[in-house]
């Protein structure tokens, strides 16, 4: 070996040396989800991509799955005081009460660009916005859609009319077959039709409007159906919905994606749009949507590598593993130009249906909105009020609620 | 009383200990509130000049080059504040800076940079704050933050308005705070060395009554505090003029200031300035104390000074009547038999110590948490606050208390009869108790006759039937819960096939609140039937069979042998049963809030789970902790009252 090559190995190494200890330290940072089964292996299959590729900057994320149930109210007592993780996985609904209670999760404006924003479907993005400021990136949705049994359905319903024509056909109470069976009487479900007559639960300023007139027009359809046309089952419930369905005994089920993991084997199913409703004006049915997001948590030492990850994980690779392998229908839209995703049968009609959907809303108020609500479905439903009656008073009881709560100290 | 130190001496060592907590803890709250005037009073001054900022940048137009210069004038004008940094929210830019690293290549106008994004998160929350408090109509969100600053002064922010709109930030910060006055220890130590000597000359002349010594203690101590509370006022009184002077003085000196700023950087008129506004709370409304001309609004003054006496004295009377407490338990020898005990009994305290310890940790503190909630107003909103603020800002009292028991509106009559309201106490608490009876009764009813059944000598299959008997008991309850929730379904649900099958018609179960109930006490009676059977078993079995063969050579009748044996040999061991499960039945969450969820409109609701329900669905934790603490209390009483009767729990 020459001199010079040694000379020039030697600084090479040196530079080598150098660039090592410059390298930042090694950064873990932790998230929080709550998937099992396929979506997990998904979403690990991911983080390991991420890893791959970061191995060289130290960065490194470790996740950690939290049962769903015990999840959120984790976060809401660790982050606070300074322990939980740097990121979680969560839906829109608690959003508003992490932002209200202060010191738990991160806005992300002052990150996000109008590229990354422009990604997601629009509605997605204004989910996971509170007061105008953005505090997650929308990871995937699920909405309410059109299941139906392809061997019972012949002519998939357009419209409402078709729907009761069809759906009265269909049904015949002596042997318990139903044109179409969902939880009707539940809030959650009924929303498709309030959200159609253009009511709903807040309005735009965070008002309650549970007796307006789009609420009382809605039900006002559904006692038809229920009462006069006589093509949905009494006393609905997910249980009921699932049996009928995989009896044959329901043509038409109005659910989301957690209900495809319910359907039978042997039962030939297929999805297609929520009709439009021809009382509403051909308005079409809008169903809730429920967005998960990618949140940073307000305690993490890492937020700019956290936010780096945030955008990698709802990002079009890591949304095309999600889709295909951990069947979730991810918010970030580009994915669906992939034909994989979009021609795949089931995210296709999700795709479609999200045009319609509106985010569930995101107040911290919406939790005293279940339980009036429900009662007021019920009484409706079970005829013990009226309409007007039973929507007055469950409005009633929500303004005085968020009275109490939003009292000043 | 016979042995131990003498009556006199022993109040003198309770008036000591009593003096050291009532005189100390006052002095304490002195200098703490000195303290906070002196910090109020900078947070008020450097706020007048803050708002003056405001204004003169919002007049420039809150960006670009006016702005920068009226940033400048305002700079070079006053010294108070330092590194005023104006940001603008649009293209997230730094208009204007006078921050000292901001110079150079990093000097204004410049984009923010990603270190800098706390400021931008500021404003943005500061936007919110505005919205949300005209949505509401109401002042419930600070519009002005004001945090301690790195270097041991104030970093204030307050939003930027254009057209209405917040479209940016104004930050600034404040010179290191001057330190707090200096509070002596003279006066509190000489009145306490003076009630001393009163005491001690008072007690020569009583001897040793024990009464009389009491007595004169008594008033010694409160003559000292009233002395030490009209002390402090008339400090902290002194401390808020002088305050409001400083506040006055800085509103003048503002103004002509910003008079200075309008010409300098040409922003129109300086006599269309708002002075007034200046001295603001964090809400931005104007205190009002300080008009226009700087004069001091004599009758707002008068009623500051009447609510920070009326405050010093809630707080100094707390003290003495924690002082108070504290001379009746060392001078009535409370203290000093509690002394004794623990030396007698050294070893067994030693001994119990680590689970006292584990107790107070995991039991007593977070009881105590609960119920010093339930005297506070926290909701969702406030869940974060400091726990400070749960004795000031948050405190309601009695409130949360009188809401819920005082509120006797259980119906009201309409043209159609009675209406129930559901949610009120005493109809939860009616149906909580003819649930716990209810269940309770079946469950031991049931489960003693189960029992004698299997408790019969030669029963084929014995252990099979035990069993069977014990499997509903052995299942989570919340999957039996659901199960038979399923069976009270209307349409598929087995009850409803049983009254088809016979010809009736289907009862919609949840409906109707008699239904209802009835549909969570059935489902309650099958889990509470095998723990009555368990227990009246065991107790069966260990009934001497002696007493039976005598009882028949005697002649008695099986029902005679049941009455006077079985019966009385049962007691033991079911009263304990029954007091457990009563309570349990009680609180038995489970059931009503997975079977009928409180369906039909919270009407079989039971007190637990409508607690839930106020605490996890309207977040008002203060009253849902005013409930749950009712609901111990109702039990307290019962277990009290249960254990007096019976005095059965002695034997175990």
């Amino acid at each position: 070996m020459s001199g010079h090559t040694r000379l020039a190995l030697c600084a090479a190494g040196a530079i080598l040396a150098s660039l090592t200890a410059m390298a930042a330290p090694p950064v873990e940072l932790v998230i929080w989800h709550s998937y099992r089964g396929g979506e997990a292996t998904a979403f690990e299959k991911v983080v390991a991509k991420y890893n791959a590729a970061k191995a060289a900057s130290g960065v490194k994320i470790t996740t950690l799955p939290v049962p769903y149930d015990a999840l959120a109210d984790k976060i809401t007592a660790a982050v606070p005081r300074g322990k939980g993780p740097d990121m979680f996985i969560f839906a829109q609904d608690r959003l508003g009460g992490w932002v209200e209670a202060g010191k738990t999760i991160e806005p992300i404006d002052f990150y996000v660009d109008k590229a990354t924003k422009d990604r997601f479907l629009g509605s997605t993005v204004e989910a996971m916005t509170y007061r105008g400021t953005l505090y997650a990136l929308p990871f995937n949705y699920k909405v309410i859609t059109m299941v139906y049994n392809k061997k019972l359905l012949t002519k998939v319903p357009k419209t409402t009319g078709e729907l009761v024509t069809i759906a009265k056909s269909l049904t015949d109470a002596s042997t318990g077959r139903f044109g179409v069976a969902y939880w009707y009487s539940n809030f959650y479900y009924h929303a498709i039709l309030m959200n159609a007559f253009g009511g709903g639960a807040f309005d735009a300023s965070a008002k309650p409007i549970l007796n307006c007139e789009g609420n009382v027009k809605s039900l006002d359809l559904l006692l038809k159906w229920a009462d006069k046309d006589k093509f949905l089952p009494a006393e609905p419930s997910t249980a009921l919905v699932t049996a009928l369905f995989n009896d044959g005994k329901a043509a038409i089920v109005f659910s989301g994606p957690w209900f495809l993991g319910e359907i039978a084997e042997g039962i030939d199913y297929g999805l297609a749009p929520l009709p439009t409703v021809d009382e509403a004006g051909g308005k079409p049915m809008r169903p809730w949507m429920t967005v998960e997001g990618v949140y940073i948590t307000a305690g993490s030492k890492n937020k700019d590598a956290a936010y780096d990850f945030v955008k990698y994980v709802t990002d079009v690779e890591a949304a095309k593993i999600m889709a295909l392998e951990g069947r979730q229908t991810p918010a970030n839209k580009l994915v669906y130009d992939d034909p994989q995703v979009g021609n795949d049968p089931v995210l296709k009609v999700f795709r479609q249906q999200v045009e319609t959907a509106i985010p569930m809303p995101n107040l911290a108020e919406m939790s005293m909105m279940w339980t009036p609500a429900s009662s007021a479905m019920a009484a409706i439903v079970q005829k013990s009020a009226t309409v007007k009656g039973a929507l007055g008073q469950a409005q009633k009881e929500v303004v005085e609620s968020v009275k109490l709560l939003r009292k000043v100290q | 009383m016979s042995q131990g130190p003498s009556h006199s001496r022993r109040f003198a060592a309770a008036l000591v200990a009593a003096l050291v907590v009532g005189v100390g803890l006052s002095q304490w709250a002195l200098v703490r509130a000195r303290a906070k005037e002196n910090h109020a009073r900078a947070e008020r001054v450097a706020l007048v000049s803050l708002n003056a900022l405001v204004e003169m940048v919002a007049r420039a137009g809150g960006a670009g080059e006016a702005t920068r210069r009226a940033v400048t004038a305002f700079a070079r004008e006053s010294s108070a504040l330092t590194a005023i940094r104006v940001v603008a929210f649009d293209g997230l830019s730094l208009e204007a800076s006078t921050a000292s690293a901001d110079t150079g290549d990093r000097a204004a106008p410049r984009r923010l940079a990603r270190e800098e994004k706390p400021l931008y998160d500021q404003g943005q929350r500061l936007r919110a704050a505005i919205e949300t408090n005209r949505q509401e109509g109401a002042a419930r969100k600070e519009e002005i933050e004001v945090v301690p600053s790195a270097s041991g002064g104030l970093a204030l922010a307050a939003p930027l308005e254009k057209d209405g709109s917040v479209v940016g930030l104004v930050a600034v910060e404040t010179s290191p705070l001057p330190p707090a006055p200096i509070t002596g220890w003279l006066f509190p130590i000489v009145v306490l060395l003076v009630a001393v000597a009163v005491f001690w000359a008072a007690a020569i002349a009583v001897g040793e009554r024990r009464g009389a010594l009491a007595l004169v203690a008594l008033v010694v101590l409160v003559v000292a505090m009233f002395a030490v509370g009209r002390h402090a006022n008339t400090m902290v009184a002194a401390d808020v003029r002088s305050s409001e002077s400083a506040v006055a003085a800085a509103v003048v000196a503002e103004e002509a200031r910003a008079a200075n700023v309008v010409q300098e950087a040409s922003l129109g008129d300086a006599r269309l300035l708002h002075p007034a506004a200046w001295d603001a709370d964090h809400f931005r409304r104007p205190l009002g104390i300080v008009g226009a001309d700087g004069k001091l609004d004599e009758a707002r003054r008068a009623g500051e000074m009447g609510r920070i006496a009326a405050s010093t004295a809630r707080v100094l009377g707390s003290f003495a009547v924690l002082a108070l407490a504290v001379l009746v338990w060392v001078g009535f020898g409370f203290a000093s038999r509690l002394g004794a005990t623990l030396r007698k009994h050294r070893q067994a305290y030693a001994y119990t110590f680590p689970a006292l310890f584990g107790m107070l940790l995991l039991v007593f503190l977070p009881f105590l948490y609960g119920v010093v909630l339930s005297f506070s107003d926290m909701s969702l909103y406030t869940s974060q606050a400091p726990i400070g603020d749960l004795f000031t800002k948050l405190w309601v009292g009695l409130k949360n208390f009188t809401d819920i028991l005082g509120d006797f509106h259980v119906a009201t009559s309409t043209a159609a009869g009675l209406v129930w309201n559901y949610q009120n106490i005493y109809w939860t608490l009616g149906i909580t108790i003819i649930w716990t009876v209810t269940n309770v009764a079946y469950g031991v009813g049931m489960g003693l006759f189960l029992a004698l059944i299997l408790n019969t000598k030669g029963l084929l299959g014995r252990p099979y039937y035990r069993v069977i008997f014990i499997l509903p008991w052995a299942m989570p309850n919340y999957i039996t819960a659901l199960i038979w929730k399923g069976m009270f379904h209307q349409q598929f649900g087995v009850f409803n096939q049983i009254i088809q099958m016979f010809g009736g018609t289907p009862v919609s179960w949840f409906e109707k609140t008699s239904t209802s109930l009835f549909a969570c006490i059935a489902t309650n009676a099958w889990l509470s039937v095998p723990f009555m059977m368990v227990i009246s078993l065991g107790a069966l079995q260990s009934i001497s069979a002696d007493l039976y063969e005598a009882a028949r050579v005697d002649g008695a009748t099986r029902w005679q042998q049941f009455r006077s044996i079985t019966l009385p040999s049962l007691k033991p061991a079911l009263v304990p049963a029954v007091i457990l499960s009563v309570i349990w039945t009680f609180n038995m969450f489970n059931i009503i809030y997975l079977v009928s969820a409180g369906e039909p409109g919270h009407s079989t609701e039971i007190l637990i789970t409508q607690a839930y329900k106020f605490a996890f669905e309207q977040y008002r934790y203060g009253y849902a902790a005013a409930y749950s603490v009712v609901i111990f209390a109702i039990l307290l009483a019962y277990g009290i009252w249960q254990n007096k009767v019976t005095k059965a729990t002695e034997g175990i």
